[in-house]
Parts: structure tokens; C-alpha cells; sequence
């Protein structure tokens, strides 16, 4: 899973929204707790900002150069599917807009 | 006009009723005497446990029910969400919520049936069964006095009248309180309470919201026999929070009671004997407690007032408006008493899981600082480095052009102490579609993993602390640092001989401490099992550690960590049931900040600040000009004219959380909102609002522009913030999920995180009565 230590190369944040209980959340919930530590072992400079909340949809979110933002529901997802849907937002990183900066 | 205890305003607030409340609550129909009752938890040990478990009884008729529903009947109030991990602990905490209805009697109030718990007093008895008793002495969160007599009942097949707050209810016990017996009995006692009451209530502070005065409506007679000459007292120096007129004083001990159950300093006491019967210090010294102003708020006469707002407002004549406190990271609820644009005083709300009544000094205090070194105006420092007025189309017109004629890469944003979440969320926001990564909150450090929740919150919750039998205290002065914490943790010592320990600097807690040491080889030996407080730790059923946020100033600080880790693991600290990993946080945003991951995004600079072109400053003001570049660009958006404001190019006026609807997280995770109580000062503006007039200037414009639109935005980066009053929990990662660390520990002692308890942000740092209780208190 080479595209794995490309995230921090493509993204600038990772958020995973979940729930504490709920079994929408579970397979979020086992992807965290199995990939948390390879994914942050290979992009330690990349916050992967874990946010629970009761009662909400599990959700991917990733930040892009300039504040572009994408995000993915990841109900009824199993846990490699979940993976899958990773790879797909770093391999389809929009490219970085040509900054306004002079 | 039925008499009311201004403590405990009917009906409840809506955010004050912390489910404490609703635990003991004891009659669905009735909330007022639900509310009174609540509060009975912890007075004295066994009516703590009888109390306790009685309203296990009422869990136990729920129980088929959901858990939310039994918090939701408690007080007739909605609560909106789920509290299950919290409900889960808290059975885990005790046997003693379980029912037991052989420990349950039935006495009668006034010919009414009531079931209460066996070893309630009479007069919690009566309020059970609705019947207000009136009282001077008695306050349910201390100990019992006995001593003011205004609480006489008559109970049937006794000769002489009792006080009902010291006598315990037995079975069958005929009570009544509406007697002639009764009635005389109350009268006798108000009028010798008023022989030596001076009849100044017109010139007395507490006119209007005095317990004596409005029981001696209710209960006195309607005149007075006492003609001789009333006894005077010296009044008594307690520092310049506190205002004595001792004369007033009815010797009820309220204040010397809370002196050594609740602050924990043994400084006052009762001098003399009968008419000559006063409080005191014995020796004149001062009352020196992060706390010492919550005597003014149970002081049932004026004999204890606030002296910064001494003859300055009557009580009726106040707007009340129900806010949160921003002065630390536990998130007080107060109430801010306004009248037109001036903050006249702030007063401690009711939240049993946050702060109970009480709130700290400088909550209450540094009000004044609100009306000094206003920034009202935006300005711009001209070419001969004077700060000019200047309109806010051609201030944001120049903050936008200096923006983009930077590299991203050069541009940093600091968010200040008192930085609420919608502001930090459009500055992210901003800064992010500028290309800027570099972001932080002051007190976090510039480099912070905010991954985990767990990692940066007290886990245990503020009240849950209070049931740890063991802690361990790293880099932390607590009692500075969270003076409503390190109250619960007292609890813990108090109520369940908690042993403490301490890894940091050396500070008196007001509580029994050990003191372990303050290097990091104290704590590797901790973690290695070699200290005797590893085994103390393992030995105990809620074990506890408290971590302070002055540790991420360290430059080991993830070794450190990782020893408290490797700590908390060996100790169990973290199981299903309990979780007692605390992190304490030392200022209102941080919290929030890092659950909006206002931290440098990956591939940003961090460390070296000479290379930083453009500085944002929302209201931060902890670097030292020799911290900023010379050829830097500094914005400084916030209220107050403080330290950074003098180093600023361009100074947008922002509004302090009196006047503004921001939300805030505590060191819990709990999200609570102010509400605006005064209008904002001249030409500033609300925080985010800036921001967002400055995106479209800078051409980067976000996509809201409405309150309700940040929030919107906040949902989709850390959704518990859009969850008010509540508590969102945290579930810690298992130790296999979590990355090697392979940093070293240093031996540096740790160092103190606030040098001065009473000037911590630019509120208190501009405000007299801090300046002038630091002069007082102060440690140096």
C-alpha cells in the first residue's frame, strides 16, 4: 500500500467522523483502531483528526493545498472498503490551484 | 411573597441543571424542591451515601427505561442527546446507586406521606415533601451547624421545637410546620436574630437578594421590642475581593465552614462567646484562596460583599444574562449582571458536572477589565510608527494586500486564550485557503498532535474526578491552574482518602499531597514500577492521573507523554468502565482549538520563526516582541490594547465574550456557548465576522455568512462543538493502535505553567481588582 505514505504528500488534514456506539460507525470504528498507527507511523506531520459525536454518519474528510476539502460517507462501508475509499481521495488529489499569491 | 434562596433561582435555568440535579431529584411534579434537595449530595458523609442512595431507588423504578429518559424526568427538562458512556461510568463508580428499599422510611410532613432515605434530616424531609423551611446556617454542600435555629419544626411527641436541619428523620415521624407553635417559635428566633442586626439595609449591598430580609418579611414579627443599644463589631480585613461589615454578621458560619471544607484554608474562625461572639482571623492576615469570593454568594446577609463593586448597583435594577466563564479551561457557568453597557458583576450559575456554585477569584473579578484598554477603533500604524484611526474598508483593504504578497509558507495565525470556536473556525478557514498551514493556540504549543480527543481532555470528567482513589499529578500546579478541578480532587481526598502524588513544581494544593519530585526521573521511575506510587496507583479502583498542558512547552514533551502512557497502562488506569487519563488544559479555546485542528497542517514550518512574513494574531499575545520578526507583518484582531496590540500593523477591534454568542469547550469536551449580555465597544466587531469581511478582500471568501453558517462549518470539522451542553466522550485508542514513540525524557524540572494565578489573559491583565489582588496574594 504505497499510496499510504503518499497522504501527507497529497493531503494537508485527514478527519474521520464517527460515532462512539452506533453500528453505522462500527467498521469506521475497526479501520481506526487497526490503521491509526501504520498511517500515522508513515506521515507523522499529518493530522489525522479523529472526531466522535454521538449519533452522526461516519465520514471521510480530507483537506487539500488551499483549504479544498472532499469528503466520503462511510456507512454501510466495510473496513477494506473504507481503506479503498482512502486511496481513492489521496490518488484523486485535485491539483494544487497556481496560488493568487504574486 | 413566598421567601427565595437567591442561590438557587426557581424554576432551574436551563443550563444549569447538570445531572447531578437530576439524580437526586426526588419529586416529578415538584422541580423546585427537586432542585433544593439536589444540591443535598455533599453535606455530610452519611447523608452524602443516604442521599445518594436514594436516588438509586428512583434509578431502579426507571430502570426498564432508557437511560436518557430517567436524566429527562428528573427536572421535567429535555436533555436532547445521549449520555450513555457517562450513565455507563457512573454505575460503574457505585454500589452505592444501588437500590435498597428496607433502607427506605416513610415520615409525614405537615399530614403529607413522604418515602425518603434513612438518615436525611428533617428539613431534607420537608423539602421532599414541598415545604420550604426557612434557614440561615444550613447549606447543603457543607457541614451542618445547627446553630442559627430559624429551621424550628415541630415534630409530634417531642416537648420543645427542633432544628429540623440537624435532626435526623426517623420512621414515623410525625412533622409539622405550619403550627402556631411553629410560627411563634420562628418569630422568637427572627426577632433576637435582629437585637443586634443593624437596620442599614438601605445602604446595604445585598438590599434586595438578603436572606435575613426576606425571612423577616415572611417569618418575623411586625415590630420590634429591643430598645437598648445594638452591638457593633470591628469589621475584618480579607483582602481587596472581600467587603466585611461585621456588625451585620449573625454568626450563621457559613463562610468559616466553606473556608475549611471547600477552599481548604483554615484561616477563619469563631472568636468569643455569646453577645461577644465574632468571626474571625484571630490574627489579622488575609483569606488567601482561589475561591475566597464564593463567601460572598453564601453569606445569607450583607456581612461578607464583593468590594470591587461595593455601592455600585442594587440587585433589581440588574439585567442577569446566563453566560460562560472564560478565565480558564473548566468553563464555569456564571451570570453576567449587566445594567445598560456595563458589566456590573459576575455570579456563579448552577452545574453540578461543571462547577458546581462555586467559581474561582478571577471568573468573578476581572469583570472590571472588560472596560479598560478597549480596543474601539481599527487602526494602522503610519509610516512614523504611530497607530492611526482608520476606517474598517481600508484596514481589512491592507491586511488583504500584506496577506498576498506573501509566500503561504511565510504566513503563520496564533489564536489567543479567549479565541472562540467560530472565530478560530473562519481564521482556519482563511488561512487554509491562503495556502497557510502554520496555525496554533496559545497554550498548546506550535506543533501538537490533536488526533486523539482522549489525549487532550479529562477523560474522568470534572466530576468524576471526585471518585478517584489514587492520582498522579504531572506538571501541574492545579490549584492555579484549574482551582474547580483541584476542588473535586480535595473531594476525592476529603470524602475517599484519595492518596495524591506530585511530579512538578512544589505548591501548597490545600489538600494532603505527596510530593514526589519534580524531574522526569521520578516519573521514568514511576513508570518503570521502581517508585512506591506505581504500586499505590495499581493498587487503587479508580486510579487517576492528571497531566498539565504546561508540558507541551517542553521540548520532550512526547516522551513524557509516553511515560504517562506507559504510567496509566501499568496502573489501569484506562478501562471500559472508568477513565482516568486527565489532561488538563489551562485556557478557554484551547480545547476547542484542537478539536478544530487549529494545529499546522502536514508539510508546514514549525519551529523557526524568523522566516514567518505575515502574523495573525486573533487576540494572542504570549510571543514577546523579540519573538516576531522586525520585518513581519502583525494583524492583531481582539479586544484589548495588550502586550502584541503594540507590536501590530494593522489592529482590528474584535468583542470580548461578554458581547458576544461564541462557543467555547472546557477541559471535559463539554461545549457551552456565552450569550451577550453588554453591547460591543465603538466600531468593533463580532471575531468571525472580520474574518469573513477579510476573505473576500483577500479574494479567498468562505461560504457563510451567518452565525449559523460557521456553525455549520464547525459540524463538518469537529461535529461535538455543534452539541451544546453536552459532553461528547472520548474513546482512548488500545496501546497496539497507537505509534512508537522514541523520544527521550529530559532531566529539566518541569515548570510552572501560570506565573500569576490572577493576570493569566488581556481581561485580567487590564483589570484594577486583579492588580490589585496580585499585589495582596500573590506568591512572589
Amino acid at each position: 500500500m504505497a499510496w499510504r505514505s503518499k497522504l501527507s504528500q497529497s493531503l494537508r488534514e485527514l478527519r474521520i467522523h464517527m460515532c462512539q456506539t452506533s453500528v453505522a460507525s462500527k467498521a469506521t470504528r475497526e479501520f481506526v483502531v487497526k490503521n491509526y498507527k501504520d498511517l500515522k507511523t508513515l506521515n507523522p506531520r499529518l493530522p489525522i483528526l479523529i472526531r466522535e459525536c454521538s449519533g452522526i454518519q461516519p465520514r471521510l474528510w480530507a483537506r487539500y493545498d488551499y483549504g479544498v476539502e472532499r469528503s466520503i460517507p462511510l456507512d454501510g462501508l466495510s473496513e477494506p472498503e473504507i481503506n479503498a475509499k482512502l486511496e481513492e481521495l489521496v490518488e484523486t488529489a485535485p491539483q494544487s490551484k497556481t496560488p493568487m499569491h504574486a | 411573597m413566598a421567601p427565595r434562596c437567591r442561590r438557587y433561582p426557581l424554576p432551574l435555568p436551563r443550563s444549569s441543571t447538570g445531572s447531578g440535579s437530576r439524580r437526586f431529584s426526588f419529586s416529578p411534579v415538584d422541580s423546585s424542591s427537586a432542585a433544593e434537595s439536589g444540591v443535598a449530595g455533599s453535606t455530610s458523609r452519611a447523608l452524602h451515601s443516604g442521599v445518594a442512595w436514594y436516588a438509586g431507588i428512583r434509578g431502579k423504578f426507571y430502570e426498564g427505561k432508557q437511560s436518557s429518559d430517567f436524566y429527562k424526568w428528573g427536572s421535567g427538562l429535555s436533555l436532547g442527546g445521549v449520555r450513555h458512556a457517562r450513565v455507563a461510568s457512573m454505575a460503574a463508580v457505585g454500589a452505592k446507586f444501588e437500590a435498597k428499599p428496607e433502607d427506605c422510611i416513610e415520615v409525614s410532613v405537615d399530614g403529607k406521606d413522604v418515602t425518603i432515605a434513612k438518615g436525611m434530616t428533617v428539613l431534607q424531609a420537608c423539602e421532599v415533601a414541598g415545604v420550604d423551611i426557612p434557614r440561615f446556617c444550613y447549606h447543603p454542600r457543607l457541614s451542618i451547624a445547627g446553630n442559627c435555629r430559624m429551621c424550628l419544626v415541630e415534630v409530634e411527641k417531642t416537648p420543645k421545637p427542633v432544628a429540623s436541619c440537624a435532626m435526623p428523620a426517623l420512621p414515623g415521624m410525625k412533622i409539622k410546620t405550619t403550627t402556631p407553635l411553629v410560627k411563634k417559635a420562628r418569630e422568637g428566633v427572627m426577632e433576637f436574630l435582629l437585637i443586634n442586626h443593624p437596620l442599614d439595609c438601605p445602604i446595604c449591598d445585598q438590599g434586595g437578594e438578603c436572606d435575613l430580609q426576606d425571612q423577616s418579611m415572611v417569618y418575623g414579627s411586625d415590630r420590634g421590642r429591643f430598645i437598648e443599644a445594638k452591638r457593633s463589631v470591628v469589621d475584618k480585613n480579607l483582602g481587596p475581593l472581600v467587603k466585611t461589615v461585621m456588625t451585620r454578621c449573625i454568626q450563621c458560619t457559613r463562610c468559616v465552614r466553606f473556608a475549611s471544607e471547600i477552599a481548604g484554608v483554615q484561616d477563619l474562625g469563631v472568636l468569643g462567646r455569646g453577645g461577644a461572639e465574632e468571626i474571625g482571623t484571630y490574627v489579622e492576615r488575609l483569606m488567601v484562596s482561589e475561591l475566597s469570593g464564593n463567601v460572598i454568594d453564601i453569606c445569607p446577609v450583607g456581612a461578607l460583599t464583593a468590594k470591587p463593586s461595593a455601592f455600585t448597583a442594587r440587585s433589581w435594577e440588574l439585567k442577569s444574562t446566563e453566560s460562560i466563564d472564560v478565565s480558564d479551561a473548566i468553563g464555569a457557568n456564571i451570570r453576567i449582571d449587566s445594567r445598560g453597557p456595563e458589566v456590573m458583576r459576575i455570579l456563579p450559575r448552577l452545574n453540578e458536572e461543571v462547577n458546581e456554585e462555586w467559581i474561582s477569584d478571577k471568573a468573578r473579578f476581572a469583570y472590571d477589565g472588560l472596560k479598560r484598554q478597549r480596543l474601539n477603533e481599527p487602526l494602522i500604524r503610519s509610516a512614523d510608527g504611530q497607530l492611526e484611526p482608520v476606517s474598517w474598508a481600508r484596514a481589512l483593504k491592507t491586511v488583504a494586500e500584506a496577506a498576498l504578497k506573501v509566500n503561504p509558507d511565510q504566513m503563520a495565525a496564533i489564536a489567543g486564550k479567549l479565541s472562540d470556536a467560530e472565530a478560530m473556525m473562519a481564521l482556519k478557514d482563511l488561512m487554509n485557503r491562503l495556502g497557510c498551514e502554520r496555525l496554533w493556540v496559545e497554550g498548546n504549543g506550535e506543533d501538537t498532535v490533536a488526533d486523539l480527543r482522549s489525549n487532550y481532555l479529562v477523560n474522568s470528567t470534572i466530576a468524576g474526578l471526585e471518585n478517584t482513589d489514587a492520582c498522579l499529578l504531572v506538571g501541574t500546579e492545579l490549584r492555579i491552574e484549574a482551582p474547580l478541578l483541584n476542588h473535586r480532587l480535595r473531594k476525592a481526598v476529603r470524602n475517599l482518602r484519595a492518596k495524591v502524588g506530585v511530579v512538578g513544581p512544589e505548591t501548597e494544593l490545600h489538600f494532603k499531597a505527596e510530593h514526589l519530585g519534580n524531574n522526569a526521573e521520578v516519573l521514568a521511575s514511576i513508570a518503570e514500577g521502581k517508585h512506591p506510587f506505581a504500586q499505590t496507583l495499581s493498587k487503587a479502583k479508580f486510579p487517576s492521573i492528571v497531566v498539565g498542558s504546561g508540558v507541551l512547552q517542553r521540548s520532550d514533551k512526547e516522551a513524557v507523554l509516553a511515560a504517562v502512557q506507559t504510567i496509566s497502562q501499568n496502573a489501569n488506569v484506562i478501562r471500559d468502565d472508568w477513565n482516568g487519563y486527565n489532561f488538563v488544559l489551562l485556557n478557554a479555546a484551547q480545547a476547542a482549538g484542537l478539536d478544530l485542528g487549529f494545529v499546522p497542517g502536514s508539510r508546514a514550518t514549525v519551529g523557526d520563526k524568523s522566516s514567518i512574513k505575515f502574523l495573525y494574531l486573533l487576540g494572542a499575545d504570549d510571543l514577546t516582541p523579540e519573538d516576531i520578526p522586525v520585518d513581519a507583518f502583525v494583524v492583531y484582531q481582539g479586544h484589548h490594547g495588550d502586550r502584541s496590540a503594540y507590536r501590530a500593523d494593522v489592529i482590528l477591534p474584535g468583542v470580548a465574550y461578554s458581547e458576544k454568542e461564541g462557543t467555547f469547550e472546557n477541559t471535559e469536551g463539554r461545549t457551552q456557548q456565552t450569550s451577550p449580555a453588554v453591547p460591543t465597544v465603538g466600531d468593533a466587531r463580532d471575531d468571525w465576522k472580520i474574518i469573513r469581511a477579510l476573505s473576500e478582500l483577500a479574494g479567498v471568501k468562505l461560504p457563510y455568512d451567518t452565525l449559523n453558517g460557521v456553525r455549520a462549518r464547525m459540524l463538518a470539522v469537529a461535529p461535538n462543538l455543534f452539541r451544546v451542553d453536552e459532553l461528547e466522550p472520548a474513546t482512548p485508542l488500545p496501546k497496539e493502535s497507537l505509534p512508537e514513540v522514541k523520544a527521550k525524557l529530559e532531566s529539566s524540572p518541569f515548570k510552572r505553567a501560570i506565573e500569576n494565578f490572577y493576570m493569566t489573559d488581556p481581561i485580567s491583565r487590564a483589570s484594577k481588582t486583579m492588580a490589585q489582588s496580585t499585589a495582596a496574594f500573590s506568591r512572589s
